[in-house]
């Protein structure tokens, strides 16, 4: 009988981001690759969100009502759920970003100027990698 | 008794140490000072249990605190790794996200900042580790 390959576990998203554009370019790769996603576009609604469901991955804009709001909400995502892959995608990659990025626990930082669906492909690749070859956290 | 967590001081500069240690005791934290990159590998590789270690960047040589930190990660179940420096640039603080450095923090250190930072840290290591109580 022919082996059929193992479930992969449906994995939920959270994508905070206030633009439209790159949200559906996340969504659709996601999609595709069977990750559910739940948006927020502001940051009641991702507090609220963080609240009711258990997200295995978080892609937050640093800037979503102001600069820089957005790291607070990679560092509830990090501190509410320990093991999921939060990223961030910053205007630029300074000093000042890499230490909010590890103070907040976020996995990798994204430049603003990387397409969305390169993005969401390399977010794929990371988790859903076996854990022992998965990259560590890095500037993309 | 309650469990004291316990941490590791590195600087090469004594009285950095010294005022780290003393905040870190009233704080009610057990401390192990260090004074150079190796005295605290060779402390790490000795098998000391610790909840985190704070150290230097630039001691024996530029950015030698890394290697701390990466000795440091390599323990099972890996201190909380804060790193403290005057001197972060692009290279050094790409390096520290990837090997999952918990906390940079800048010098003159704020103590508030640093003393706060440690507890949610050792406090989610523990939860992480342990699970919940």
């Amino acid at each position: 009988m022919a082996k059929t390959p193992a479930p992969i576990a449906a994995k939920l998203a959270l994508i905070v981001h206030g633009d439209m554009g790159i949200i559906s370019g996340l969504q659709s790769v996601f999609n595709q690759n069977g990750i559910t996603t739940i948006v927020a576009r502001d940051l009641p609604t991702a507090l609220l969100a963080i609240t009711q469901h258990y997200f295995d991955v978080g892609v937050v804009s640093s800037r979503i009502a102001e600069e820089g709001d957005g790291w607070s909400v990679s560092g509830v995502l990090r501190l509410v759920f320990p093991n999921a892959f939060v990223v961030v995608i910053a205007p630029e990659t300074d000093v000042l970003t890499l230490k909010a990025a590890i103070n907040n626990g976020v996995n990798e930082i994204f430049d603003k100027e990387r397409s969305p669906q390169e993005i969401a492909q390399t977010i794929v690749s990371s988790v859903t990698a076996p854990a022992s070859k998965r990259p560590s956290r890095t500037v993309q | 008794m309650p469990h004291k967590p316990s941490v590791l001081v590195v600087d090469d500069e004594e009285n950095i140490t010294r005022t780290l240690q003393m905040v870190f005791e009233r704080e009610g934290y057990e401390v192990t000072p260090a004074y150079s990159s190796a005295e605290a590998v060779k402390i790490l590789e000795n098998g000391h249990t610790l909840d985190a270690v704070i150290t230097d960047l630039n001691m024996e040589q530029e950015d030698i605190g890394l290697e701390v930190a990466r000795v440091a990660r390599g323990l099972k179940p890996p201190p909380v790794v804060v790193i403290c420096t005057g001197f972060a640039n692009l290279k050094n603080s790409r390096r520290a996200l990837e090997m999952h450095v918990d906390y940079l923090v800048s010098k003159p250190v704020d103590i508030e900042e640093l003393t706060s930072a440690l507890r949610r840290l050792i406090a989610r290591r523990q939860y992480t580790t342990k699970g919940p109580r």
